[in-house]
């Protein structure tokens, strides 16, 4: 089973290893074009694109690359020079910043509520579990037979996944 | 045949009016009769619509251009193949597709539920469904019909779009529909628990199917449209977080959620308010994918521009939130049961997390993908929030979902002990740390990769682990070897291991995409007969250029050598073609695959003195996002083929 196991792991790591170069390349006209829309073609995005207008702006940005400008310096001349609306990816500033804390809020509330839904429902189920006395002694011992069957069937819920 | 259409069109829609009234006549008489005749009538749309969408198929086939949808989608150079699916390829074709399969999907209910007797749900059941129809057939009849004639016969038609001429093409539409309308079955199942106060797990009992096999559908049309992408528009990628592709992402979120809490409710019997509230969701997202794609409101490649339609269809949508509210709150005390788990820690407690990371995702893709809309309403500014935002968002929140992923199995239900816990959770852990300091000391670097590739190990391993001790519990009772074993306690427990599949496909999926988005390679050059470009490990030489007639195009096809460690490994045709009533040429994707990476070529250039201009792309890993994606679609095909019950004794 260990042996297996591991033979399984070195299998998976092996093959990442193989396939991933093994440094980062340098940056690419295609990871800028990520950040950005085609001027021409509205909401397309530039790495996607195939028109004249994006083949102007994907020259500027091999023209830049090989002037050593990092991403962040291409993006900007081109918000500069048509607006932000250019940029796939808002500027994290004003209104913007309810963009990209939004979904985290929504990840944290939700989070917050399930805790707080399982905590509530754990203390029902301890305070059921507890057995009220008088009940308990009204109740009749379940036969063994009786017990073996639940706990079967409890086994076999597990079992169903 | 014209006349057919429209007038199978009008029947299909006269008989679901006619199932509404006959199911609501029933119900205030009381009376089981009218209730037949409502489900009767739910054939005869089915019958109906059928007839109109093999009206428009011949349409299609005689290249009857005087119809004004035939003349846009089709030509007569269009290969018959293609001029078949040019059916779904517009806005009215797709949404008598819609209609037809949902009147199918209606029919085959009442099929179903043939022996089995009819009870107080049974009239909402089929009233939503007829009510549904009722809307599509509308649109169709008085509003968009595909059968509408241009009042003259043009000589030929506009064409099929060449990058719609694609196997992937063809079957992605109809697979998200069919994910779509599916949805709308246990939805309407639903309604009628909620409207009589139905508190039991029947309605998912009964639906499990549909809801597994819509989540199916979603997923096929999802990776074909991904692999669509990828082979024909030449970018190199496969998802680019556009509003429409986002569309179709969002339910698939939420279903998944809707199908995990499903078995806490028919196991446990507890968040049946919560499970309503899911299938509600996911059917209105479903409606909204539909109203996106036909607004116009958000700029996408995918839409059918401003069709008129918006406004019935958030009108469709404002009806189905605001009533799917309204009985929630009403069944609210029916549903309510006394909610209780055993402990913190229980495979119960890690589903609800998980539902809360699939909704965040949900939420976050839904939220980026209208922001655009919210900021112009708040700031006056319209911005975009495309992949860049997409992948800053929603990296973090997968690879959590991914952790809980591999979690999940190894809590049981009810209660974990300690004990167990850390018995379940060493291999995996180890394996996990194994997988990341490798791939550290391999010199990967960065933080999401390594987190991704280190989480996959871990739910690999979780898997792995969970069916090897099965298998050797198998084997130890009933003296079978372990190959006899597993194959058996596959298909015994095939719910079980079929869901585990779905999670072994995800993580492949995962594999891909990190190994494809954090380290791909490109180059791009212009080479003359004879010149090579380096890229990676690969060396490509151009060698030819030919020009070839095929089908309904013409063809200029570049032959280049491929070369690795100064061995040839074979050879790939980079196209562009030419096709009749097109204006603009075709860059083809030329591919080599292997399990390592893509080897991907586009020629965007070709210049008159034969030299032509390459763009390559090196994607490691790549191809185990399709490998991946199929086992998901395995995995649930596995989990609902219907296990025979036993008989009680």
């Amino acid at each position: 089973m260990k042996r297996a196991h591991f033979l399984v792991s070195a299998v998976m790591l092996l093959g990442v290893v193989f396939a991933i170069p093994r440094a980062a390349a340098a940056l690419t006209d295609t990871e800028v074009a990520e950040g950005l829309l085609c001027y021409a073609c509205p909401g397309e995005p530039l790495n996607v694109d195939r028109c004249g207008g994006g083949d102007q702006m994907r020259a500027a940005i091999k023209q830049m690359i090989s002037e050593g400008k990092s991403k962040g310096e291409i993006l900007q001349y081109f918000a500069d020079k048509y607006g932000e609306g250019i940029l796939t990816a808002p500027p994290k500033r004003g209104f913007n910043l309810v963009a990209y804390l939004g979904p985290f809020l929504g990840l944290l509330v939700g989070a917050l509520v399930a805790t707080l839904v399982v905590r509530r429902w754990s203390l029902t189920g301890r305070r059921s579990a507890i057995p009220d006395q008088e009940a308990v002694a009204s109740q009749a011992p379940l036969d063994e037979a009786t017990k073996k069957r639940i706990e079967e069937e409890l086994s076999q819920l597990d079992k169903e996944g | 045949m014209i006349t057919l259409g429209i007038l199978s069109q009008y029947a299909a829609l006269a008989f679901s009016l006619l199932a509404m009234a006959w199911l609501l006549v029933g119900l205030l008489r009381n009376d089981v009769r009218w209730i037949h005749a409502g489900k009767r009538s739910l054939l005869g749309v089915a019958a109906f619509a059928t007839l109109a969408a093999a009206a428009l198929g011949y349409l299609f086939l005689s290249n009857a251009f005087e119809v004004e949808y035939v003349a846009s989608y089709s030509d007569r150079a269009l290969p018959i193949f293609y001029k078949l699916t040019a059916f779904w390829a517009g806005q009215k074709g797709s949404l008598l597709f819609w209609a037809w399969v949902l009147s199918l999907f209606a029919a085959l209910v009442v099929y179903n539920n043939r022996k089995e007797p009819d009870d107080r749900s049974t009239p909402y059941l089929y009233l939503v469904l007829s009510g549904c129809l009722s809307f599509f057939l509308f649109l169709l009849a008085a509003v968009t019909s595909p059968f509408e004639t241009l009042g003259f016969t043009p000589p030929d038609g506009q064409g099929l779009n060449p990058m719609l001429q694609n196997p992937g093409m063809v079957f992605h539409p109809p697979a998200l529909f069919l994910g779509y309308i599916g949805f709308t079955v246990p939805f309407a199942y639903a309604v009628a628990a909620m409207v009589t106060g139905t508190s039991d797990a029947s309605w998912i009992r009964k639906t499990r199917a549909w809801n597994v096999l819509s989540w199916i559908f979603l997923t096929v049309g999802i990776i074909l449209g991904g692999q669509w992408a990828y082979v024909e528009l030449g970018w190199g990628g496969y998802w680019a977080w556009d509003p429409v592709e986002n569309a179709s992402f969002i339910p698939w979120l939420v279903s998944t959620a809707f199908i995990h809490t499903a078995i806490i409710q028919e196991k446990r019997g507890i968040m049946k308010v919560w499970n309503m509230v899911l299938i509600l969701l996911t059917f209105s997202l479903c409606i909204f994918g539909t109203y996106l794609v036909r607004s116009g409101v958000l700029q996408s490649v995918h839409d059918f521009g401003s069709t008129g339609l918006g406004g019935y269809f958030l009108g469709f949508l404002g009806v189905t939130l605001a009533g799917g509210t309204y009985l929630i709150i009403e069944s609210y005390r029916d549903l309510k049961t006394p909610n209780s788990l055993e402990s913190y820690l229980s495979r119960e407690s890690t589903f609800l997390f998980n539902n809360v990371i699939l909704l965040s995702l949900a939420f976050a893709t839904l939220f980026g993908t209208v922001f655009p809309l919210i900021s112009e309403v708040v700031t006056g500014n319209k911005v975009t929030v495309g992949q860049l935002y997409f992948n800053q968002v929603n990296t973090p929140l997968f690879l959590i979902l991914l952790l809980i992923t591999g979690l999940c199995p190894l809590i049981g239900w009810r209660k974990a002990s300690a004990e167990n816990l850390r018995k379940s959770f060493l291999r995996p852990s180890v394996s996990a740390l194994i997988a990341g300091a490798g791939l550290f000391a391999a010199g990967i670097r960065q933080p999401y990769a390594l987190v991704a590739f280190s989480l996959c190990s871990f739910v690999a391993a979780t898997i792995i682990q969970e069916f090897a001790l099965a298998v050797a519990a198998r084997s130890k009772l009933s003296r079978e070897s372990s190959l006899l074993a597993a194959p058996k306690l596959l298909w015994n427990m095939r719910r079980r291991y079929g869901g585990h599949l779905v999670h072994l496909g995800l993580v492949l999926i995962v594999v891909g995409i990190t190994g494809s988005s954090a380290y791909k390679l490109e180059n791009q050059a212009t080479l003359s007969k004879g010149q090579s470009l380096e890229i990676g490990k690969y060396t490509l030489k151009y060698e030819n250029l030919r020009n070839y007639e095929k089908f309904n195009r013409s063809v200029y096809a570049a032959t280049l050598g491929i070369f690795s460690g100064g061995i040839r490994l074979g050879e790939l045709d980079a196209e562009r073609r030419y096709y009749v009533n097109a204006e603009q040429p075709t860059t083809e994707v030329s591919l080599r695959t292997t399990l390592v990476d893509d080897l991907y070529v586009t020629m965007p250039g070709i210049e008159r003195n034969g030299d032509i201009t390459l763009k390559v792309n090196v994607n490691p890993l790549l191809v185990w996002i399709w490998v991946g994606g199929g086992l998901m679609v395995l995995g649930g095909v596995i989990a609902i083929i219907p296990t025979r019950r036993r008989v009680p004794r």
